[in-house]
């Protein structure tokens, strides 16, 4: 089916009165999303993965009834029983419950930080690949003087900044954000630059111009919604990255301080206990690792799908 | 070309000056000023000898001469001195840039060892069971936190088996076989990872040569299938891998800050992050600018390399 069809499809379905009401066509509309997710394996595990993520991330409160800061000596470094699905970890806290609530705040975050690195990036790239010139070159130099800084280095400085101004609680989890996201931008910046440059040649583009648009509103839109699809795959893979420099900060020690249940804390501090009690190590580690699988493997997945030029391979 | 190669030099200076910006605002960032950190340590608070170090340090004067003085010293490699131990800065940094080397060095070409068999057969054998078990161990590779697995790594060779220690380094020109032992367990941790990047790349890059014309036309004459994939096909596939290889170890000269400090191995990214825990900030402010401009000129030279390679990509 050619993109024109498509889009009178599209626009059918629009004009069509609803039948049933509101939450049909909320039916109707999941059951296309599946319908195109099934075309690719890998897509659909992660987005079973993916639902499972959330689900235990709202649920939090009523599938466990631990407090998970609350210390039990009594019941310190138990095995999983029934009592703790998972054991007790070195201060008798439930880690079934502490993975709950660390998952809830670690996705959280992560997911603010991306949306804010694309409401970054997105302006930026469109704006300057748009108007392209002097102020492109300028606005790329910056973009690829934010991209010097390797690995790590970015966030321990923006962290240590946080240490040594005593950011805590949800204002550091906000720096997080911040950071995070700041350090998305270029990326999604370069992406979208990349896709502005390509669709603006196009014709409908030009046809836009001799209506007498402004150049605003063919950047915003006409190109935006053309370029969506690479970066809704890039967001997706790199909220995986995210979580995953998230607990490697606060596994130095540098991210979240204790007691706030942290998955990569939660890690460093069972490193004590590796040869008496190597499950407690294990938990935050699967629960990380799930996680950013899960991401991935739905990233990749809908790569194959939104661009099937790649998924012939 | 010529023209090509002093543009390019000439983009590092925006970046850098960026990069330099950037570097200096953490430290001017940092609650009190400096004398509060320099003298805070000592339980010295003498206005006289405030003053004194204020002059010294150029408080008195704006920002923007102050940073166009710290700049003019950076770059002759004058970074003062650490606040710890004292000594200049740059001769610390230049301390652990061997041994930052040295496992940067071995983890990539592990990596490169693993996955340009691995993608290869991969692709070769496409949609079969072995390229699937390939994918799936990529994907499970570039989703496990590297801390992790090199505690599990720890946990199994080092408390389980006893083979390898747990964590240190030896000089390898001092002793070599200690050296290899202390060795092993963090190139696997970094060669492990980055082959799951460069297993996925390299396999969906001979996908790509795979479908091109000069296949069919190598093949339509006759030779032999080993001879068509492995003469080449795998010389052409190998460009994009080794340019993303040379990026990672660039990336790595720079990113092992976490593997460095688990192992206990004397790097630059430890000194880094050992500097943050002391509140020795000049010391990280250098070791920032350094790894960011060692990173930056190593990305230069590999794209450049890659041209003089590559005669069909276009110095556009």
């Amino acid at each position: 089916m050619t993109e024109i069809q498509a889009d009178k499809l599209a626009e059918l379905a629009v004009r069509r009165p609803a039948i049933g009401g509101r939450m049909a066509r909320w039916r109707m509309a999941l059951g296309n999303a599946w319908h195109e997710l099934r075309k690719s394996r890998t897509a659909s595990i992660g987005a079973v993965m993916l639902v499972l993520l959330f689900g235990a991330c709202i649920a939090t409160p009523w599938i466990t009834s631990y407090d998970p800061i609350k210390q039990n000596y009594r019941e310190r470094l138990q095995p999983p029983s029934e009592k703790h699905l998972l054991g007790t970890d070195r201060m008798g806290r439930d880690i079934y419950t502490r993975l709950l609530y660390g998952g809830r705040r670690l996705v959280a975050i992560a997911l603010l930080a991306v949306t804010f690195g694309l409401s970054l990036g997105i302006p930026y790239g469109v704006l300057s690949g748009y108007f392209g010139g002097k102020v492109d070159t300028v606005a790329m130099r910056f973009i690829d003087g934010l991209l010097a800084f390797p690995g790590l280095l970015f966030y321990l400085l923006v962290v240590t900044l946080a240490r040594e101004w005593k950011i805590e609680g949800l204002a550091n989890d906000a720096v997080l954000v911040f950071a995070l996201g700041f350090a998305f931008m270029p990326e999604v910046a370069r992406l979208s630059r990349g896709s502005v440059l390509a669709e603006k040649q196009k014709e409908y583009v030009e046809a836009s111009r001799a209506v007498g648009d402004s150049s605003l509103a063919i950047a915003l839109r006409q190109i935006l919604p053309n370029i969506i699809s690479p970066l809704i795959v890039n967001a997706t893979v790199r909220l995986g990255y995210v979580i995953l420099i998230i607990a490697a900060l606060s596994f130095l020690g540098l991210g979240t301080p204790p007691p706030t249940p942290d998955w990569g804390s939660d890690l460093a501090a069972a490193r004590d206990y590796m040869e008496t009690a190597p499950l407690i190590a294990a938990f935050p580690g699967l629960a990380i690792c799930y996680t950013v699988l899960a991401f991935n493997l739905f990233g990749d997945g809908l790569r194959d799908i939104l661009d099937p030029r790649l998924a012939e391979r | 070309m010529l023209a090509y190669i002093i543009r390019r030099v000439a983009y590092l200076v925006p970046v850098l000056l960026v990069l330099s910006i950037v570097v200096f605002t953490f430290v001017e960032m940092l609650p009190g000023n400096i004398i509060d950190t320099l003298v805070g340590t000592e339980g010295n608070n003498d206005p006289e000898v405030r003053k004194i170090l204020e002059k010294e340090y150029g408080l008195d004067q704006p920002v923007y001469v102050r940073y166009a003085k710290w700049l003019t010293r950076a770059v002759q490699g004058d970074f003062g001195n650490s606040l710890v131990t004292r000594r200049p800065v740059a001769v610390e940094l230049m301390a652990g840039i061997p041994a930052t080397v040295y496992l940067a060095v071995v983890g990539i070409s592990l990596s490169m060892l693993i996955a340009v068999p691995l993608g290869t057969i991969a692709a070769v054998r496409r949609n079969t069971a072995i390229d699937y078990t390939a994918q799936v161990t990529s994907l499970i590779g570039i989703s496990i936190p590297e801390f992790w697995f090199a505690i599990l790594c720890v946990l199994f060779f080092s408390l389980y088996l006893g083979w390898l220690p747990s964590s240190g380094f030896a000089n390898p020109f001092v002793d070599p076989w200690a050296s290899l032992k202390f060795l092993i367990l963090p190139a696997a941790a970094v060669g492990f990872r980055q082959a799951a990047y460069t297993t996925r790349l390299t396999r969906s890059s001979m996908l790509d040569e795979m479908n091109k014309e000069y296949v069919d036309t190598a093949r339509s004459v006759g030779l032999s299938e080993g001879k068509v994939i492995f003469k080449y096909t795998l010389r052409n596939a190998m460009i994009p891998t080794i340019t993303i290889s040379g990026l990672q170890l660039a990336n790595l000269l720079g990113g092992t800050v976490v593997l460095e400090s688990i192992f206990a191995w004397p790097g630059i990214g430890r000194a880094i992050f050992e500097a943050i825990l002391q509140r020795d900030y000049p010391l990280v402010q250098a070791g920032v600018l350094v790894l960011g401009v060692i990173v930056v000129v190593m990305n230069l030279l590999i794209d450049l390399t890659y041209r003089l390679l590559n005669p069909r990509v276009k110095f556009a």
